[in-house]
């Protein structure tokens, strides 16, 4: 997975509004310390089960995969804050140590 | 002050943002994020002043708008404010996503020698889409830029292939590298009027300045002028073609995110 383009985002959540489909899209609102995307980052999860985009590299993007089910079942968005510790880091074999506060949100159709 | 009355649902404003991005079009996408019976609520400003969707009230609005504009200069790509932070006297205790949207940038490079060949291909890394122009098409073949978001564009002529490259100039840096001072030239007075974002000259001070003035003779007003950046490239010291493109595409980096270009340890050297 891989950042895409801005464009390719935001018609990728008109198409699937467009079908009558939830688009859950987690956004990265605010970093501190080293952390594997920048600010602005998207990743979106669709209701197929089908994703796009990045916020991260594995050591946050499994927490935040599951807050977007949970976004997409609930039907609710909330900011949710996400901190690596450098020892969890290094675990995973990842650069990032920082926080992140992701904002993930429900867009219905 | 504009009327208070648009109440565009999220996906009604994400498709304006779409139509927006189509368009070429600037803004900035504020969203809600906390702290709000109305999270998720988005505005889009754009930088034309047309602003699409509405937040909790008008007052928060307006301010919002406001501090758009002041988000716009910092060229950040996205910022999270506490309401408090810019407007304190509406006692929220909200926080705004500010999001840059723009287009993808470009970068349209006139010449496929070694320094546009090597540029071509680091900006392409970088997440540039690539057009690389060239009157020789054996300097334009596939097998030597795979990326698939770099264009090969054979020019039949300078003028028109850079036209047609530059477009509106919206998002588009420029570096004008090609194997002659007469093609560099012809490039340049296509190029100028339009007004990228960037534009760049490769050449000796002196030939550079020879350019300059012919341009000048052309009608080129002083603005357009003095937004060239020729010699082209940051003073890295660059010699080989590949280091070139390198000082090429930092000085385009540094006016994009609008970066000062020296060394980031000055200050640990000034301090001892």
């Amino acid at each position: 997975m891989s950042t895409i383009p801005q464009s390719d985002l935001y018609r990728l959540i008109g198409e699937a509004t467009a079908r009558g489909e939830r688009v859950v899209v987690a956004t990265v609102a605010h970093t501190r310390g080293s952390t594997p995307q920048q600010r602005g980052a998207k990743m979106l999860f669709f209701q197929n089960g089908e994703v796009a985009g990045t916020v991260g590299g594995g050591c946050i993007e499994a927490e935040v995969w599951a807050e977007a089910r949970e976004a997409m079942r609930l039907g609710k968005s909330a900011l949710h804050h996400f901190s690596l510790t450098a020892e969890e880091a290094s675990e995973e074999g990842m650069v990032c140590g920082g926080t992140m506060d992701i904002f993930v949100e429900l867009i219905r159709p | 002050m504009d009327a208070y009355e648009e109440h565009a649902s999220p996906q009604q404003i994400i498709r304006a943002v779409s139509r927006l991005l189509e368009g070429g079009g600037i803004g900035v996408l504020i969203t809600i994020i906390s702290g709000s019976e109305n999270v998720g609520a988005k505005l889009l400003v754009e930088q034309s002043g047309e602003v699409t969707g509405s937040l909790d009230n008008a007052d928060l609005r307006n301010a919002a708008i406001s501090q758009a504009k002041l988000f716009l200069d910092s060229r950040q790509e996205a910022k999270t404010i506490a309401v408090q932070e810019f407007a304190p006297q509406l006692q929220s205790d909200e926080l705004l996503l500010f999001e840059w949207i723009r287009p993808e940038p470009r970068m349209v490079i006139c010449g496929a020698g070694h320094v546009g060949a090597a540029l071509a291909t680091i900006s392409a890394l970088t997440g540039y889409h690539v057009t690389l122009i060239d009157d020789r098409s054996e300097f334009l073949k596939r097998e030597k830029f795979p990326q698939p978001n770099v264009e090969l564009l054979v020019a039949e002529n300078w003028t028109d292939a850079v036209r047609k490259a530059i477009g509106d100039g919206h998002g588009v840096a420029v570096a004008v590298v090609t194997r002659g001072h007469n093609e560099d030239e012809e490039c340049m007075r296509a190029v100028v009027p339009v007004n990228p974002d960037y534009v760049g000259l490769i050449g000796s001070k002196r030939r550079t300045t020879i350019v300059i003035d012919r341009l000048r003779g052309a009608g080129a007003t002083p603005e357009q002028l003095q937004k060239i950046h020729a010699p082209i490239g940051l003073d890295i010291g660059a010699v080989s073609p590949e280091e070139v493109a390198i000082a090429i595409l930092a000085e385009v980096i540094c006016e994009r995110r609008g970066g000062k270009g020296g060394s980031l340890s000055a200050w640990r050297r000034a301090r001892s």
